[in-house]
């Protein structure tokens, strides 16, 4: 909204400030009142909201944009109410009286005759004098020595700037009416903000006690402290607000912000950080070249020490080298992003080195940081691959250890070394990735030999839970610490802007999240002491979470992990991460509510995401496309959107390696919809081979599945079983509940394939199962346990229908709802057909035919699925 | 090309033309090229020339002169017909206004002209607008921000002089010199292809006026840009295409051209300097400094172009004739950024650094686009050890042309010394990119690869090919390709380069370690090959070489004799001497 832009630097004269002291000249009128009217204000407490404004407005004075004159208006109005056309009227009038030098000279030394002199003990009955030492009166004292510091050509710039400040709010006129619409529900909020705020800073001459000029004192000399820093601030705050707006605005050209960026080069062109962010925005539009340029500028110009003076040639050698660690770390990030793992690692290597050599020590802990990154993300088959001729940190770690124990040990130095150097936010990362790394990895000791040593692998769910509870301890750090860490102007700067902002629901669901999004993100712009990288970075820990709780199989427990992070930092984080809390959420949905809500939910996200994040929201869409597909037996279709799927992936091998075994093990399932066994086998074999190179053992445990079923369906059960066994045993390692959950269920029907002699084993297996898959288990998964429980008693020799049909039919019922809900055509022709034997046993003739009319309306579907007009395959 | 009596008779038109408009750095490219034209001895006397000029007589020979004129075979060249004044004479208002003008009051020339209709008129008007934004401009300039900084002030009289512009266009009612103006008018506000539309109209229907040429120049960025234009032919063409190849880096080309240019212009020291300045892009330093010489015999107090010859005097290290060239601008003009330059070249030269900078600084501050001093800044600032402000320079430099090769490659350097070998790489891939003919460039980049923290042989070895293959002179490549081949185990190739190496400083007649080194392994390795005679020649030419390898040559020859007298070798060895 603010979009005049002050050239930033020392504090200077600007109209924006000049509106503030005309302001403070109705606020506080001299002694010989010259204004046209007398004491304006009905009542007292509109003269404190006028005075809480004006202090607001001169805390925010360091902010590099400065509202407009009409802004500066219309926020009038929300302050004093009726009384603002009088206000502005004098407002602009007295702007625009101001036509010569002179004018200025004249204007600025009756602002004078508003401060208290030093005999302030004469006071006049009733007359408001400022202090000169309190906030309003210092910022009146700093505009009045600032013009007294003007040049003559300063003074004809300000007597220009003035022209346009008033010409621009006269040609935005019609505007001017607009925000009144929301006023009435804002009014009272806004006012309980202001009693909510801190009296001691708001100051009456009247009540200057000793004590209170004591703070004032100090309070004036933090101000002063703070105005050199200004600039830092206010470039942090653009820097914010743009990334606010990049997770806010649904869509995000890059041209638009490009040619924001260049205004802003060219405007204030000592700013080199408007090179890091146009870094960013390329980064972000994923435009290489362009951001390697800007990022290899920014530095070049930087020293990566903002505001670095090269003026100064004379500088003393120890701190001549600038910081250009920092700028390796940054450029390592990039190519980690593109998708570059070998010049990553090469460019890290050197980040290393340099912050060793410049002793650098939080440079290197965020580089160690930075390489375990790296190391976890991207799939690394061998060491020695990578690194190439270089060495490093990792290479010197030991090459006899494998890829994942070097990873596990950078983490482990990494942690302690940002331990030490009590960098907090590191800390809390480096503990997120701790709990990454033993989600999915088996504990075993670094040494394993001698008769003590276990054998027993497995993965550690309590120390994932510990790092995470560690990493959350973060925010209660911050929590404490946060009025030390935010300066007063920015605080004051939010608050303004929030003015007019309603305070709306503060219930997100999905439902209402695309709907009414302005309400929901609204609850977390309200103004937040807590930084917003710390907030990320615990909103990082509860999608962690949720992936934690995905992968051991609690349903619930993942859900609300991710409602928790779309509720609550959804406004701090990336949209990437956004986009993978709602691509959880609807894929629970999938599986647990069928695919027309999720598809429902799937429209309503991607107009949020229109054109950002596409790959996110573009994977989750094939995914959900795939499964149904499938699921109706639209086999070509299912094979092509597999096929776009792999597309998607990058060909660099060790990259893109989650999205790369999700390719293939859909491709390996289409095969075996198709019945192409032999193939499918060979995939999924392939697959596993991959997985094992790039240790992904938790992804073997599904292939490992995926051949059972193979197999089993092939109807070679007894090749099936070692591989269900197998990939039982890896969830038990791992601690995948839901999927052991799974695979006994395989297990137990492979077994029942192999002869009604084995039923009373499978039935003990799918009891055993059923507990977890009934509570965490979704439609698909509930139905195959339904259909294999009656599959059970129908084969066991000793069970009778007659006697005891319900306990057949029952489960077969529940399938069948079910899986209509999901349209698995396949498998509800199966329940259909079990329950029309059922019936045709018990004689029941009217439900058999009833059965068997259902079985054939599935069985026909599958087989021609072209016929179906299904609405939702066309969004596709 | 039209004959040398047309293009004198045209210059001397244009001459009168541009300076009657204040356009007085065309006319005097225009004069100088004037009077760079042979004269012909027949027809030449003194008085002949003096008398033609303002005679009215002109008008009328240059008419007749462009009908009887034959365009020569090959090129056909358009005549264009000549501007015909709309004002025979000029108004009083005019030549109060140009008088002003002259004065550089240029607001006041605006206002005299308010009412005036005459195209003339109108240009001038408009002209002396755009100068006094222009002069409001730097002066907002130094007030807002140090001259150093770049700053938002503005043209202000941009917009109305774009709109009155464009709309005179539209009417059909402008000159080529109002389409100049509003070709560099456009340029300014960032509008490029129109300007470029308009440029070419302009100079389409009066090509004299050197400054329209010059904008296109600069709006002419790639070679695709040049080669759309729709030029008519005319001789002004070529001297933009020489100039225009130039900044293309088609230093050749644009050298061919210079010299079509000079069998008309044979006396132009315009011409002279650009042939100098390609060849100076070319490293003939020994050529540039002979026309330089000449330059400065006929025109001494030329300051133009000379930070070049300067350029060249401290690649050749000579003291005293750099320090005679600074000592001679500094008396000509001091306050001129090439005098600047050129001070400071000669405290660089004298190992004085820190003055060096404090004059490419004040270079700087007269004229902050100078290129080549941010460039030899960032060179001062390297010797200094002040990495970060010679990063700064540089990269200021290549901002301002992303196409100055030497700013990356100090980048590159910078950052190398920083021991940031591979961030450097990043900016030597720019300069080789912009110089791929420049083997210091490549050899640079290599040794960047080679450095102990890459250890990249393999991408250094290709770079060292790349180096040798464009005339390497000091011949570093061939020999590190050498050493790298033999570091790397392969022999084969190891001794092709010894070999090539040898033989080149066989041509050149060098000596020294690396002889002996390319000697002593080409010996062993033919020994290896069992090529015994090959072998044996090299070993006897190290014996003509004092220290251990005369004693290494001597022991192979032995044992190539002995080996060769038909013994089996593997015996000899075992047995006593």
């Amino acid at each position: 909204m603010a979009a005049v832009l002050k050239p930033p630097g020392n504090f200077t004269v600007t109209p924006h400030k000049m509106s503030v002291c005309i302001l403070l000249q109705i606020y506080a009128p001299p002694a010989q009142t010259t204004l046209p009217f007398p004491f304006p204000f009905s009542s007292v407490a509109q003269h404190n909201r006028l005075g809480m404004f004006l202090l607001a407005l001169t805390k925010s004075c360091d902010d590099i944009f400065e509202p407009k004159l009409d802004e500066l208006i219309t926020q009038l109005r929300e302050i004093v109410g009726e009384l603002d056309h009088q206000l502005s009227d004098h407002l602009t009038c007295r702007l625009s009286s101001l036509s010569s030098p002179d004018d200025l000279f004249n204007f600025f030394s009756d602002l004078r005759g508003i401060l208290a002199g030093p005999d302030s003990g004469v006071v006049v009955d009733d007359q408001i004098i400022l202090d000169s030492n309190s906030n309003l009166g210092v910022f009146l004292r700093r505009c009045i020595l600032a013009f007294n510091l003007l040049s003559f050509e300063g003074v004809c710039h300000l007597l220009t700037n003035i022209g346009t400040y008033c010409k621009e709010a006269l040609s935005s006129c019609p505007a001017y009416e607009l925000p009144h619409l929301d006023d009435s529900s804002n009014e009272v909020e806004a006012l309980l903000v202001y009693e909510n705020m801190d009296l001691e800073n708001f100051v009456f001459d009247k009540v200057t006690e000793e004590t209170e000029a004591r703070k004032m004192a100090s309070e004036r000399v933090s101000f002063h402290i703070h105005a050199p820093k200004a600039l830092f601030g206010l470039i942090e705050g653009i820097i914010t607000s743009v990334l606010c707006c990049k997770v806010h605005s649904s869509s995000f050209p890059l041209n638009a912000f490009e040619s924001i960026l260049r205004q802003l080069q060219k405007l204030a062109p000592e700013l080199h950080r408007v090179h890091f962010l146009r870094y960013l925005n390329n980064l972000y539009h994923n435009d290489y070249p362009a951001s390697l340029e800007n990022l290899h500028c920014y530095f070049d110009y930087s020293a990566g020490a903002e505001g670095f003076d090269f003026v100064q040639p004379t500088s003393s050698a120890s701190n001549s080298f600038g910081r250009y660690e920092i700028a390796l770390l940054c450029l390592g990030m990039m190519h980690f992003h593109f998708g570059h793992p070998k010049q990553a690692l090469e460019v890290l290597t050197e980040a290393v080195r340099v912050s060793q050599q410049q002793s650098n020590d939080t440079c290197l802990a965020y580089t160690l940081a930075a390489i375990c990154n790296l190391l976890s993300a991207i799939g690394i088959s061998s060491t020695a691959e990578i690194l190439g001729s270089s060495y490093g940190p990792v290479t010197s770690i030991g090459t006899s250890l494998s890829i994942q124990q070097q990873l596990f040990v950078l983490l482990r130095r990494s942690l302690k070394r940002a331990d030490g150097l009590k960098l907090k936010r590191l800390v809390a990362s480096n503990r997120l990735a701790m709990a990454k790394f033993d989600l999915t990895h088996v504990q075993r000791p670094l040494l394993s030999f001698g008769p003590k040593a276990s054998m027993k692998l497995k993965t550690c769910p309590v120390n994932v839970c510990k790092e995470l509870r560690l990493s959350s301890h973060l925010i209660s750090e911050f929590g404490t610490e946060s009025s030390i860490m935010i300066t007063d102007g920015v605080f004051s700067t939010a608050w303004l802007k929030n003015l007019q902002k309603p305070m709306g629901s503060l219930v997100l669901s999905l439902e209402n999240a695309s709907g009414a999004n302005s309400n929901a993100f609204h609850f977390c712009a309200q103004p937040n002491s807590i930084p917003g990288s710390v907030l990320q970075l615990l909103g990082s820990s509860y999608l962690l979470r949720a992936t934690a709780w995905e992968i051991y199989g609690s349903a619930p427990l993942a859900r609300i992990n991710a409602l928790v992070y779309a509720t609550c930092f959804g406004n701090a984080s990336s949209s990437a991460d956004v986009a993978l809390a709602y691509t959880k959420l609807i894929q629970h949905l999938a599986v647990f509510k069928g695919h027309r809500e999720a598809f429902a939910a799937l429209k309503l996200v991607e107009e949020k995401f229109c054109s950002i994040s596409k790959s996110r929201i573009l994977l989750l869409k094939l995914q959900l496309l795939h499964e149904r597909a499938l699921h109706l037996g639209h086999l070509k279709l299912a094979q092509q959107v597999c096929d776009e799927l792999g597309v998607l992936a990058s060909s660099v091998t060790g990259v893109d390696m989650e999205l790369k075994t999700e390719a293939s093990l859909r491709h390996a399932r289409t095969l075996l919809a198709a019945n192409q066994f032999g193939q499918a086998a060979a995939v999924a074999h392939s697959l596993f081979c991959m997985c094992y190179k790039f240790n992904l053992q938790v992804e073997n445990a599904t292939v490992l599945l995926l051949l059972a079923e193979i197999h089993k369906k092939s109807g070679n059960a007894v090749l099936g079983l070692p591989y269900a066994l197998a990939s039982l045993s890896f969830c038990q390692s791992f601690n995948l509940d839901l999927l052991k959950a799974s695979a006994t269920l395989t297990l137990a029907e492979l077994w029942l394939s192999l002869g009604s002699n084995h039923a009373e084993r499978a039935s003990i297996l799918v009891q055993g199962a059923l507990p977890m898959i009934l509570g965490h288990g979704g439609l698909e998964l509930r139905s195959r346990a339904y259909i294999a429980e009656a599959k059970c008693y129908l084969s066991n020799p000793s069970f009778s229908v007659f006697e005891n049909s319900e306990v057949v039919l029952d489960p077969l019922r529940q399938a069948t709802e079910e899986l209509e809900i999901l349209e698995y055509h396949e498998l509800a022709a199966e329940a259909f057909y079990l329950m029309a034997m059922v019936f045709d046993k018990l004689g029941q003739l009217e439900e058999r035919e009833e059965a068997a009319a259902s079985f054939m309306k599935h069985i026909k579907a599958l087989e021609n699925p072209q016929n179906e007009q299904d609405p939702l395959f066309n969004i596709h | 090309m039209s004959s040398k009596d047309s293009c004198r008779n045209e210059l001397r038109f244009a001459i009168r033309q541009l300076s009657d408009r204040c356009l007085y750095s065309a006319a005097k490219w225009a004069a100088e090229q004037l009077v760079g034209i042979e004269q012909d001895p027949a027809k030449f006397t003194p008085s002949h020339t003096r008398f033609q000029r303002g005679s009215s007589s002109i008008r009328r020979r240059f008419r007749t002169n462009e009908i009887a004129s034959t365009p020569t075979a090959g090129v056909s060249y358009v005549s264009t017909p000549v501007l015909e004044e709309d004002e025979a004479v000029d108004g009083d208002f005019y030549l109060l206004a140009k008088s002003y003008f002259d004065c550089r009051e240029y607001r006041r020339t605006a206002h005299v002209l308010r009412d005036q209709t005459g195209k003339k008129a109108v240009f001038l008007r408009c002209y002396a607008l755009y100068l006094a934004g222009e002069k409001r401009k730097e002066e907002e300039m130094i007030e807002l921000e140090g001259p150093l900084g770049k700053s938002d002030a503005v043209n202000h009289e941009l917009v109305s002089l774009e709109r009155e512009l464009s709309t005179l266009r539209k009417n059909g009612t402008v000159d080529p010199f109002g389409l100049y103006l509003y070709g560099l008018v456009l340029k300014e506000k960032g509008s490029e292809n129109l300007a470029r539309t308009v440029l070419v109209e302009s100079v389409n229907s009066y090509p004299w006026n050197w400054n329209a040429w010059t904008e296109l120049q600069s709006l002419c960025t790639t070679i695709d840009i040049l080669n759309s234009l729709n030029l008519n032919n005319h001789w002004m063409k070529d001297f933009f295409l020489a100039s225009a190849y130039q900044e293309l880096r088609m230093h050749n080309e644009s050298l061919g051209k210079y010299e079509y240019l000079q069998g008309t212009f044979s006396f132009s020291n315009y011409i002279q300097a650009q042939i100098a300045k390609a060849q100076y892009s070319l490293r003939e330093f020994e050529q540039v400094e002979i026309i330089f010489d000449e330059l400065l015999r006929n025109d001494p107090y030329r300051v133009e172009d000379m930070d070049m010859y300067s350029n060249v005097l401290y690649a050749k290290e000579c003291f005293s004739a750099l320090s005679y060239l600074a000592h001679r601008v500094f008396l000509t003009d001091k306050y001129r950024p090439e005098s600047c330059c050129i001070i400071g070249n000669y405290y660089s030269l004298k190992g004085q650094h820190e003055k060096s900078v404090v004059y490419f600084r004040r270079a700087l501050k007269l004229n902050k686009n100078y290129l080549s001093a941010w460039t030899l800044m960032g060179h001062e600032y390297v010797e200094m050890k002040n990495t970060p402000a010679a990063v700064d320079a540089y990269r200021r430099a290549v901002d301002i042309n992303p196409c100055d090769y030497r700013a990356w490659y100090g980048l590159g350097q910078a950052y190398e010394m920083m021991g940031m070998p591979y961030y450097a790489l990043h900016y030597f891939r720019k300069s080789v990119f912009l110089q791929p003919n420049d083997s210091r460039l490549w050899i640079a980049m290599a040794q960047c690869y080679q450095t102990d923290q890459l250890q990249m042989l393999e991408d250094a070895l290709k770079c060292y090919k790349r180096a040798a293959n464009c005339n390497d002179t000091e011949a570093i490549a061939l020999h590190q390709l050498a050493k790298l081949s033999k570091e790397l185990k392969r022999s084969e190739e190891a001794a092709f380069y010894y070999k090539k190496d040898l033989e080149k400083m066989e041509a050149e007649e060098r000596e020294g370690p690396n002889m002996v080194e390319a000697l002593l392994f080409l010996a062993t390795y033919y020994k290896s090959q069992k090529r015994f005679e090959e072998a044996e020649i090299y070993c006897t030419r190290l014996l003509d070489y004092t220290g251990p390898e005369k004693e290494t040559a001597k022991n192979l020859l032995r044992g190539m004799r002995i080996a060769q007298s038909g013994f089996p070798s593997m015996d000899i060895e075992h047995l006593p001497p």
